[in-house]
């Protein structure tokens, strides 16, 4: 176990600073014309309209969705990293997000087009492959093994990848629509995104602050965890449930976004320790910092296009995967 | 006894010793016997696709349209359209299955193949990259080579400290191949329309209008590695024990590691260029190759026969299945070839292997 650096206190209000400073720099700067002395008259009730415009309806709008989708995905990387007991856990790596992605790819194939459809159908793709990924970790030799599900969880979102792809071939109509599915982005979201998106994520971290304990708990092993009165095996449901959750709420509004549930984590643990009492909170602000800045480096780094916010998180969280592998002893939480 | 014959070097059950003077040669009979079995179904299946098709021919009259002969208009179907085609499947999937199989018993492990360790991404974003920063026609091939040698120098110099054994080294692939391919979406992300269609079949896999130089590069190198990668199968059949036991045996383990790992980077660059990354043909490829020769060798060459064979069966599947609509075959091959990876990766699992 890390020992802690800092006291959760500390280091919930260092990083309720970060995200306070990301949130006015998601909202300043961007990827158009519009420059930081405009925006920043914009935001502060100046009158030019493009101005305004730009400011409050799309940066306002995407930067809450970063900080609901990154919410999410950060929680649901400490939940799943808990409950796998595997700090390389991630649900994008694991196939959850893949899972989730191809579960909508599939259902708007077959002709299903409502927003609050999709998350719906996501969380239950993203449900499957949560099983799965519990069935593989009971499996003996593959639980112990925190590298060896990583693998397994690779050959499983690249082979729901290709299936992806076929479908995407199949029907050339959906083909623009379902791209986004299939790469993930924070842009150009429906504005009721938000909406239906709300429910889910509390939904959620309703159920993650129930299974905080009984995972505490668990860390132990799991005859502590009898021993304390937790039902282990309901404890693992029930946080999986919740990963399913999170993560389908978070891939049905912003696509499937790799490596967030890995980063947050390891931050997370590197400032307070690896008990999931004081990550879970952290992550939780954690999270949307990570996702912000990812998305404002992704808006600035080839002006005037931008990039999907996958890439950017893709070149900080391989890093970071590399990083926990090479470390000798790999912590098994 | 005279001395002729005291000294009769006589060849271990299963295999023929070829002798010419002081050279020798040990055959393993049974991996000759596969070997060949494998030529003629390559041999019978490349003149079926040949044959098959929108506008299907006997096999015969496909057979000597290949060497012009025949009608002008059949000519032109199989020498300039179907042909191409096929001879870029078969040189490609033999390249990726020999470089799999070189792969998997360099690092001991049989999930260790080129695609997984991200050597496929590397050369897929440098190729990429030649068709979106510098367009010029010999550059695929030379820029996928500079990729997946950067790749397997990355991957094994950031694992170093593991080795090249274990899972460990496969996860810094698998990162360093996201690394990779988030190169690629950049690319593309920046790229305009034009170029990025150009450079789509590396980002699936596929084999519908291969550039003629590629294809031409990747023959010539087929044919300097594979009899190169025939000439380490020896040492590399040591390899296979502890590395005390290897040196001890005279494998001169450092230049022997460092030669196969190159020649698999060249294999894999040259297909990638290509075909794009069909990774999983270097998984399976081996896999069948050893099943079928049953022995704990190195089968490079049926390895590259089975690649071929699995590569032209693949493409054949995508053109036909959705017909008219194409798959590429890279989606085939992750489709089928996506739970037989999983299928060994969880099989394996009792044994306490690494």
């Amino acid at each position: 176990m890390l020992a802690a650096r800092l006291s959760v206190p500390q280091a919930l209000s260092y990083t309720a600073v970060c995200l306070l400073l990301l949130c006015v720099a998601s909202l300043l700067l961007g990827a158009g014309d519009i420059g930081i002395l405009p925006s920043l008259q914009a935001l502060l009730g100046g009158s030019d309209e493009d101005a305004r415009f730009i400011v409050f309806e799309l940066r306002w709008v995407r930067t809450e969705l970063a900080l609901l989708v990154g919410l999410a995905l950060g929680a649901a990387g400490v939940l799943l990293q808990a409950v796998t007991r595997n700090p390389l856990a991630e649900p994008g790596l694991l196939g959850v997000s893949a899972g989730a992605s191809f579960a909508v790819v599939l259902a708007i194939n077959l002709g299903a087009s409502a927003a609050s459809l999709h998350l719906g159908v996501a969380m239950l793709g993203s449900l499957v492959g949560c099983v799965l990924v519990l069935l593989v970790t009971r499996m003996r030799g593959v639980g112990d093994d925190p590298v060896r599900l990583v693998l397994a969880g690779a050959a499983f979102s690249s082979m729901l990848g290709a299936l992806s792809s076929l479908l995407l071939l199949w029907d050339q109509r959906t083909a623009d629509e379902m791209r986004f599915w299939v790469i993930g982005a924070l842009a150009g979201r429906p504005l009721d995104t938000l909406d239906w998106s709300l429910p889910g994520l509390l939904g959620g971290l309703l159920m993650a602050l129930l299974v905080v304990r009984p995972l505490a708990a668990l860390a132990l092993g799991e005859r502590v965890a009898s021993g304390l009165g937790h039902h282990p095996q309901l404890t693992r449901l029930g946080t999986l449930l919740a990963v399913a959750i999170l993560v389908g709420t978070a891939t049905a509004a912003a696509g499937p976004i790799a490596f967030i549930g890995l980063i947050v984590p390891y931050i997370a643990r590197r400032l307070v320790g690896s008990d999931i009492r004081r990550t879970l909170g952290l992550s939780m602000l954690l999270g949307p910092c990570v996702l912000l800045l990812a998305d404002v480096i992704s808006r600035l780094l080839v002006r005037p296009y931008e990039l999907p916010v996958g890439v950017v998180t893709a070149f900080v969280g391989a890093p970071i995967l590399i990083a926990v592998v090479r470390n000798h002893r790999l912590p098994t939480l | 006894m005279n001395i002729s014959s005291s000294r009769p070097l006589l060849a271990p059950a299963g295999h023929h010793l070829l002798r010419l003077g002081d050279y020798s040669l040990m055959l393993h009979r049974r991996s000759m016997v596969v070997a060949l079995i494998l030529s003629l179904l390559l041999a019978t299946v490349a003149t079926w696709i040949l044959a098959a098709g929108d506008d299907a021919l006997t096999p015969s009259k496909a057979l000597l349209a290949a060497f012009g002969q025949g009608e002008a208009l059949q000519v032109f179907l199989i020498q300039e359209l179907r042909m191409p085609r096929l001879i870029a499947g078969l040189l490609s999937g033999a390249a990726l299955g020999a470089a799999g199989c070189l792969l998997q018993t360099l690092a001991r492990n049989r999930l260790a193949t080129p695609g997984v360790i991200g050597i496929d991404n590397g050369a897929t974003a440098f190729a990429v990259a030649s068709i979106v920063a510098v367009p010029t026609s010999l550059a695929p091939s030379a820029l996928a080579l500079s990729g997946a040698a950067s790749a397997a120098i990355l991957t094994f110099a950031l694992a170093a400290g593991g080795g090249a054994r274990g899972y460990r080294f496969i996860v810094v692939g698998i990162a360093i191949g996201a690394l990779f391919g988030a190169l690629t979406n950049l690319m593309l992300a920046r790229s305009d329309m034009d170029a990025a269609n150009a450079a789509y079949p590396w980002t699936v896999g596929s084999l519908n209008a291969r550039p003629a130089d590629s294809v031409l590069l990747l023959g010539i190198g087929l044919a300097a590695g594979l009899p190169l990668a025939k000439l380490l199968v020896n040492a590399l059949s040591l390899m296979r024990f502890s590395d005390n036991v290897a040196i001890g045996l005279g494998v001169r383990l450092q230049r022997m590691r460092l030669l196969t790992l190159a020649l698999c980077v060249w294999l894999t660059a040259l297909a990638v260029a290509v075909v794009g990354p069909v990774g999983l043909i270097a998984l399976a490829a081996p896999e069948m190759a050893r099943h079928l020769c049953n022995r704990h060798g190195v089968p490079v060459l049926n390895a590259a026969l089975s690649g071929a064979l699995m590569m032209i069966l693949a493409d054949w599947l995508g053109r036909t299945l959705l017909a008219p609509i194409e798959i590429p075959v890279g989606i085939i091959a992750a489709v089928v070839g996506g739970p037989y990876l999983l299928w060994i990766l969880l099989r394996q699992a009792p044994r306490s292997s690494t």
